[in-house]
């Protein structure tokens, strides 16, 4: 906790970005069961009303309430954020530690194949495997998650290179531990902390990713309210409207920077060159 | 240099053809028969084996997947199910176009980039500073669709500065030489041409160089400083030389070569960012291409795309070690030995 208070103090920036996450979660968590209203009930009477009292953000082209569904969505965008980068750490961790650990032409062909799979634009790979999966959104999630895996693999590879030989995974080796408990306790265990550094920088991305692809209709299908895919949803209104279109992209954007905050000031911590600028004056 | 250029373009050929048993496998990852799926319900037997025949799909993996790139070679890259047209010659009649419109996005990134990052590490926690520090942030955290959408609104709808889609005026006549309408119309001297060219790209170029201009504003501010702490910057300001000079001569000397990586390597991935604005945008190039095939599920389309941004992506990261060769003499020295 310490250590996070030192983070938090040098930058104070990371700690308003603590904040503004810590508040869009409490929001999808807790709003939905504030909310008078429900996501998806059609209330034709009442379409795409201006901003007020009773409508804080409006109601969109079906008169569905735009807070209550930003809300709901805020559900779904965030926990697939975290469940994307949650699938890519496990796959991407595992295959670069096994292939970084064993060596040999199953860490070359491995590492080739990572390589291949970082050839490709992210959005790009992600639109091509959501678009032949299916539109779903846990298709989306898993194309997502599938173009995110070789960054965590490229991490965890570098680390268990590194770890490999080192003195006290040599010594267990000669001690005649088995080789899976040498890898999850020794290797993996002492290589984790990047990983989640990477964690951290990979979330923004993976929501802006699937977001993209519910903006392209790959992911969340109607009547389910996610950010991205609202954004498309109300695209008819932005120019009658721009409140229902704009308001679902703001709320990704605000989730965005406040992960990019925290992000930066991580990567500050950790990189002692850049800790100075702090202390540093003008030129 | 050409031994560096063999040798840098021999060493991909591993990951190319893990590159194009990727796009290959994306029609096989279709769950139950492609065919059948990619025909729909009302399917007859014979347009089923007629589609498996034309697919390959027949044939056993290896020899798919030989066939396949037999055909690339010779620059097939099959046929579109909704038009019949090839794709190939598709690609190529909208690369210009998604080109045109990453170069200027480009030129745009670094025009912004390289000024606020030098202006951010001059004053550092400065006023200044942090506006450009937190514009950066909202820069790289923006979703492109709401940018662009952002940037209708305001300067086409609102303002109506700039017109709000499409690559020129339906009422100007574009020249056609290379398919690159801004380079066409200067070379043609066609001034209202290069005129509604100009005005139609700056919307979509700009959605596409946020994130760009962004990222090498943030990086040239870290890169900076960190050389301004260097042995090398104290000695040169022990010598005398003038703040400016050690700024433009040391600090930014020093950290463009490494931007010169981060801007390939985002370029290739603002590439990736075309299929979102080009379809906002109704930008007749590649990434339109690419959505309208995903609405038609038109696999050999999206096949195709994927295959040429990958192959984009490739090609920049070739072309950034041969500029790092050609400007930094230690590489280059180290070829030569």
């Amino acid at each position: 906790m310490t250590r996070l208070a030192d983070v938090l103090r040098a930058n104070p920036l990371a700690g308003a970005g603590a904040a503004l996450l810590f508040a869009l979660v409490l929001a999808a968590a807790f709003g939905p069961m504030l909310s008078p209203y429900t996501p998806t009930r059609l209330d034709i009477l009442h379409k795409l009303e201006a901003p007020s009292l009773s409508h804080w953000l409006g109601t969109d082209g079906f008169g569905r309430d735009v807070l209550t569904r930003i809300l709901y969505g805020g559900r779904v965008t965030l926990a697939i954020g975290v469940g994307v980068v949650a699938i890519a750490f496990v796959v991407g961790a595992t295959v670069g530690t096994v292939a970084g650990f064993i060596g040999g032409w199953v860490d070359a062909v491995t590492m080739r194949i990572v390589d291949a799979m970082l050839s490709f634009p992210a959005l790009v790979l992600a639109t091509a495997l959501a678009a032949v999966f299916g539109p779903s959104l846990q298709n989306a999630m898993l194309a997502v998650a599938i173009t995110l895996a070789p960054q965590f693999a490229r991490v965890a590879h570098g680390q268990a290179v590194a770890i490999s030989v080192k003195p006290y995974v040599e010594a267990a080796i000669t001690l005649g531990l088995p080789r899976r408990r040498i890898l999850v306790s020794y290797v993996l265990a002492n290589g984790v902390g990047p990983l989640l550094v990477q964690s951290t920088l990979s979330l923004g991305g993976a929501i802006l990713q699937t977001a993209s692809l519910g903006f392209l209709g790959l992911g969340a299908q109607p009547p389910m309210a996610e950010w991205g895919a609202d954004v498309a949803l109300n695209l008819d209104y932005v120019r009658s409207a721009p409140w229902v279109t704009l308001a679902p992209g703001m709320a990704i954007l605000l989730a965005v920077v406040a992960i990019n905050l925290i992000g930066d000031g991580l990567a500050d911590w950790l990189d002692p060159r850049r800790r100075t600028e702090f202390h540093r004056g003008p030129l | 240099m050409t031994g560096f250029l063999v040798r840098r373009v021999l060493s991909l050929a591993p990951v190319l053809v893990l590159v194009l048993l990727i796009v290959f496998s994306l029609v096989r990852l279709i769950p139950g028969d492609p065919a059948v799926t990619l025909l729909g319900p009302g399917a007859t037997q014979a347009q089923i084996e007629t589609l498996r025949q034309q697919l390959d799909l027949d044939q056993p993996l290896p020899a798919q997947f030989l066939s396949y790139v037999n055909g690339l070679l010779r620059g097939d890259l099959g046929q579109s199910l909704k038009t019949g047209l090839s794709v190939g010659g598709e690609l190529l009649l909208r690369l210009p176009a998604t080109l045109e419109l990453a170069i200027v996005a480009l030129v745009m990134s670094i025009i912004v980039g390289v000024p606020v990052g030098v202006i951010s590490a001059t004053r550092p926690n400065s006023l200044p500073d942090h506006a450009i520090r937190l514009l950066s942030l909202v820069g790289v955290s923006m979703p492109a669709f709401l940018l662009a959408l952002l940037l209708q609104l305001t300067f086409a709808t609102w303002l109506g500065w700039l017109p709000v889609s499409g690559r020129m005026s339906p009422y100007v006549a574009a020249p056609d030489l290379t398919g690159f309408v801004l380079f066409d119309s200067l070379v043609t001297g066609n001034g209202a041409a290069f005129a509604s060219a100009a005005q139609h790209i700056l919307l979509p170029a700009a959605v596409l160089a946020a994130f760009l201009a962004a990222t090498l504003g943030r990086f040239i501010r870290n890169a900076m400083l960190e050389t301004m702490g260097e042995d090398f910057v104290r000695t040169a300001r022990a010598k005398g030389l003038t703040r400016r000079q050690v700024v433009l001569g040391h600090g930014l000397r020093n950290a463009l070569l490494p931007a010169i990586t981060i801007v390939g390597l985002k370029f290739a991935e603002m590439l990736g960012g075309a299929v979102l604005t080009e379809t906002i945008f109704a930008w007749p190039g590649i990434g339109r291409y690419m959505f309208e095939a995903i609405k038609n599920r038109d696999y050999p389309v999206i096949q195709g795309t994927t295959l040429l941004f990958a192959l984009l992506f490739v090609g920049s990261s070739v072309l950034v070690d041969l500029l790092h060769a050609l400007l930094d003499p230690r590489i280059r020295r180290r070829v030569a030995s």
